[in-house]
């Protein structure tokens, strides 16, 4: 296996008014290339604060982190747009797409962004659409989809850039349990198909069965780490 | 992708866009107004200033700009003929015209008033439209010693239009002279304090009267004034033992007009820039507030700061150039109607009578109502943009 990010003692605080509160605190993890993985806990456990620093948009009070080889420690979060760009793919809980974009631009903007050509944007954004099952979706806007239907875009927003780890904070809790159950086989699919890496956060049972790897966390520690399932080769 | 994303982000709260949009509109309007208002104005008075009184350029004899205060006739021009043939070889010179300045005493025999007189070709004249006349006839070449009073002296001298004044003022030599004119009419050029001092006569007369066959000055009217620096620097070249004056060095009121005029309209300028920029600035700051989650997902799937900076103020940059647009369109329509309406503005300070309110539709009031329409709703963008940039990924992401 291939270390594709490495988090060496991460902490990271925060204040609350006069309050210091630790969300993490020494966290050691790896995360493979190709892994499948959930970041399980109750609310306030530090799921998100840990998918955040794995995507770069926020930083560590102290401690190391290694994105593909690449330590994003000592950079400012703004000096890491390129690499949140190219090698990063965010789905977020509450969809989070461009509301006066269209399905075909939303998934657009991020080729725009890499300064993809015309006609490779095109294909791409043809391609994954039609892989998220949006093909005839393409002009409509976020307001004019589903919840179901907006997730999908916000997955092939993530994925058209041919992202090495995706990451996805609670991406099916807005959803019901039928629409929810969609997302994640296309999730998985996705993860077998392309070989993406996928870490999400989820307190979710039905979500952590699906994971091949769970990160359980409780007041900013990891307490354990299991492997539910083997991979898929 | 920038302005769609801008014009569809204005078009998101079509309410406040248009309330904003309605305040760069209005700006815009102002300026086309105000602006083709001071230019038409501008344009008058200094073509009226020109044509009536100090033409294009004027000409003395070498020496009279630094003594004329002393001795008016003692720097005149001898051969006045001569230096106006030479003139008027330029083809860019409509026309020149001799002028002796005169001033003393006139009386109608109870009683006397001073006067500042004008000695002027009569058909020249005539084609300078310096005067409107109230009663009797114009200057003629063929009676010299007429005279044509202002308005304000005939009253107070109580002659009319055919009676007899005497005039009394001193030679070139010192001595006092008196001559005997006919008041051939009475005129006003609508600035009452000049019409209470002012006499016209022909040339002629006054010769007679300061004893001398010189004039003071030859004024040169071209067909352009664009043409003055360049006629003026022409002539010096192939005249000698002659000094120029140009309009501008003339015209005072003229230029305490522009003053005026541009210390007035830059603090309503001022005023329509403030207004538009915090309107603008308003609109943008609510929509960086409401868009917060927006740009945290924009910076978190890879937008750069400086694109950040850049889709704010392609918003800034949209609506004014809608609002320019807009602006235009309703800033021309409403200059069009005024100047149909034949709307009369009352007379300005020291004169009797009022003028027409005319809007000049040119470019130079055009483009700068434009430029300043977008510039001002870019520039509204930048504290916004500012902002937008400067937000943490994770507290947008986090806002509600």
């Amino acid at each position: 296996m291939t270390a594709l990010v490495k988090l060496t003692d991460v902490s990271k605080t925060y204040r609350l008014g006069d309050v210091r509160v630790r969300a993490l605190g020494g966290i050691d993890l790896t995360i493979d290339k190709g892994d499948f993985i959930a970041l399980a806990g109750p609310s306030g456990s530090g799921k998100t604060t840990l998918l955040n620093l794995i995507g770069c948009i926020d930083k560590p009070d102290s401690g190391r982190i290694v994105i593909d080889s690449v330590d994003v420690t000592a950079v400012p979060l703004h000096r890491l747009a390129s690499l949140r760009r190219d090698t990063l793919g965010f789905i977020f809980q509450t969809f989070n797409l461009i509301p006066v974009l269209t399905a075909y631009e939303n998934v657009e903007y991020p080729l725009l962004l890499s300064g993809v050509p015309r006609r490779e944007r095109s294909e791409r954004v043809h391609r994954w659409l039609a892989q998220v099952g949006l093909a005839d979706q393409e002009k409509q806007r976020p307001d004019q989809l589903s919840g179901g239907q907006r997730q999908r875009v916000a997955i092939a927003r993530a994925m058209v850039v041919n992202p090495k780890l995706v990451l996805a904070d609670e991406p099916t809790a807005n959803l019901d349990s039928d629409t929810a159950g969609h997302i994640l086989d296309l999730l998985a699919e996705l993860n077998t198909k392309t070989g993406v890496t996928f870490v999400f956060s989820t307190h979710d049972a039905s979500v952590i069965e699906r994971a091949e790897r769970v990160v359980r966390l409780r007041d900013g520690h990891i307490t354990n780490i299991e492997v539910t399932r083997e991979r898929v080769a | 992708m920038l302005i769609k994303i801008a014009f569809r982000n204005i078009l998101r709260n079509r309410r406040r866009s248009a309330i904003t949009l309605l305040v760069i509109v209005f700006g815009a309007v102002g300026l086309i107004l105000f602006g083709g208002y001071k230019a038409h104005t501008f344009y008058s008075l200094r073509e009226s200033t020109i044509r009536t009184r100090l033409g294009h350029l004027q000409i003395f004899a070498k020496g009279y700009s630094t003594s004329e205060s002393q001795k008016p006739m003692a720097y005149a021009l001898d051969d006045v003929a001569s230096l106006r043939r030479q003139v008027e070889r330029d083809p860019r010179v409509k026309m020149t015209a001799a002028e002796v300045t005169l001033m003393g005493l006139v009386s109608n025999g109870e009683k006397s008033e001073t006067f500042i007189g004008t000695a002027v070709e009569p058909e020249k004249d005539r084609v300078m439209k310096s005067q409107r006349m109230l009663s009797g006839s114009e200057l003629s070449n063929n009676e010299p010693d007429s005279a044509i009073l202002g308005a304000g002296l005939a009253k107070s001298m109580h002659v009319k239009a055919g009676d007899y004044v005497t005039l009394m003022t001193t030679t070139v030599t010192g001595s006092l002279n008196a001559m005997d004119v006919r008041v051939a009419g009475i005129f006003t050029i609508g600035v009452k304090e000049f019409d209470d001092r002012a006499i016209k006569m022909p040339i002629a007369g006054a010769q007679m009267l300061l004893q001398t066959k010189k004039v003071e000055k030859l004024l040169v009217f071209l067909n352009n004034t664009d043409d003055t620096a360049a006629v003026r620097e022409s002539l010096s070249r192939s005249l000698h033992g002659v000094e120029f004056k140009d309009w501008s060095e003339l015209a005072t009121f003229y230029h305490q007009v522009v003053a005026l005029y541009n210390g007035i309209f830059g603090f309503l300028g001022l005023i329509v820039f403030a207004i538009v920029i915090f309107s603008v600035a308003n609109t943008i700051m609510m929509s960086v507030f409401e868009r917060t989650r927006e740009i945290g997902t924009l910076m978190a799937i890879g937008t750069t700061r400086a694109r950040l900076w850049r889709m704010f103020l392609a918003e800034g940059f949209s609506i004014g150039l809608i609002g320019c647009v807009l602006g235009l369109a309703s800033g021309v329509a409403l200059a069009i109607l005024i100047n149909h309406g034949n709307v009369m503005l009352p007379p300005p300070p020291g004169y009797t009578r009022g003028y027409p309110l005319e809007i000049m539709l040119s470019a130079s009031v055009l483009v700068p109502a434009a430029v300043i329409a977008i510039v001002t709703a870019t520039l509204s963008s930048i504290a916004p943009a500012f902002r937008a940039s400067r937000l943490k990924i994770v507290d947008a992401l986090g806002h509600i």
